[in-house]
């Protein structure tokens, strides 16, 4: 059961780490990608948190990003092996085009993320506990402190741009 | 089992702090948080392919619904 815990535990640093990298990377703090994204990064905004911060997280509400790339990855994975993880990406790419989402952060996300589950499970890190891992990893991000958050988020967006 | 247990506690935490946040636009976060932990603990409870489809249909259609929500209460679509 220990065992378990610390794999959950390294499984949700290394999906925090890869998805925020590549949602970094392929701008998502910049600006919201709808209006919907602008007011919940404004309202992050009000309550003292950062503006590109808040942006982050309000696109991670409005379309599926590398987080739920992530997340849907790993469920592939768990579902029916690497087939599953890629399936998912595509999955993921469709339900961008719904969102009116014309990035790519997702499909990245999710093409990566079967990956690096497909090589956890090889260095005993089940894909099981790779789901359990993202639910923390986002909790962390949308679910404790907005402003704490968004103040991280905007950091790193500070050091990229 | 520890997995679902995980999922399923932070669907639980989420969906208290969805009630208890009186921000419109935050309670979002909080449904996102939620949104995870129940597509998650889907393909956990049902490990098959089919179980993915509905979990990323469930993911999607959940999250255009936030995205909707989010876009009502900003003042809907700017036509420029």
């Amino acid at each position: 059961m220990l065992g378990e815990l610390v794999n959950i535990f390294i499984a949700a640093v290394l999906c925090w780490l890869l998805f925020i990298v590549v949602d970094v990377a392929f701008g998502l703090p910049e600006k919201g990608g709808v209006s919907g994204a602008d007011a919940i990064a404004s309202s992050v905004d009000r309550a003292g948190g950062d503006l590109n911060g808040g942006s982050m997280m309000g696109n991670i509400v409005c379309s599926p990003d590398a987080s739920a790339g992530t997340l849907l990855a790993a469920c592939g994975v768990y579902a029916a092996g690497v087939g599953g993880g890629l399936t998912a990406a595509v999955l993921v790419f469709i339900g961008n085009r719904i969102c009116h989402d014309p990035g790519y952060a997702g499909t990245t996300g999710a093409v990566l993320a079967t990956f690096m589950v497909y090589g956890l499970g090889m260095a005993g890190i089940t894909a099981a506990e790779c789901i359990a891992g993202m639910v923390i990893a986002i909790l962390t991000i949308q679910g404790i402190s907005h402003v704490q958050a968004s103040r991280l988020l905007g950091k790193f967006w500070g050091w990229r741009t | 089992m520890i997995p679902v247990l995980v999922c399923a506690g932070i669907g639980l935490y989420a969906a208290c702090r969805v009630v208890l946040e009186p921000e419109t636009p935050r309670k979002l976060l909080y449904l996102s948080v939620l949104n995870f932990a129940v597509a998650g603990s889907i393909v956990l409870l049902v490990p098959d392919i089919m179980a993915l489809f509905a979990a990323a249909a469930y993911f999607v259609g959940s999250t255009l619904e936030s995205n909707a929500i989010a876009s009502t209460w900003a003042g809907g679509v700017k036509r420029t």
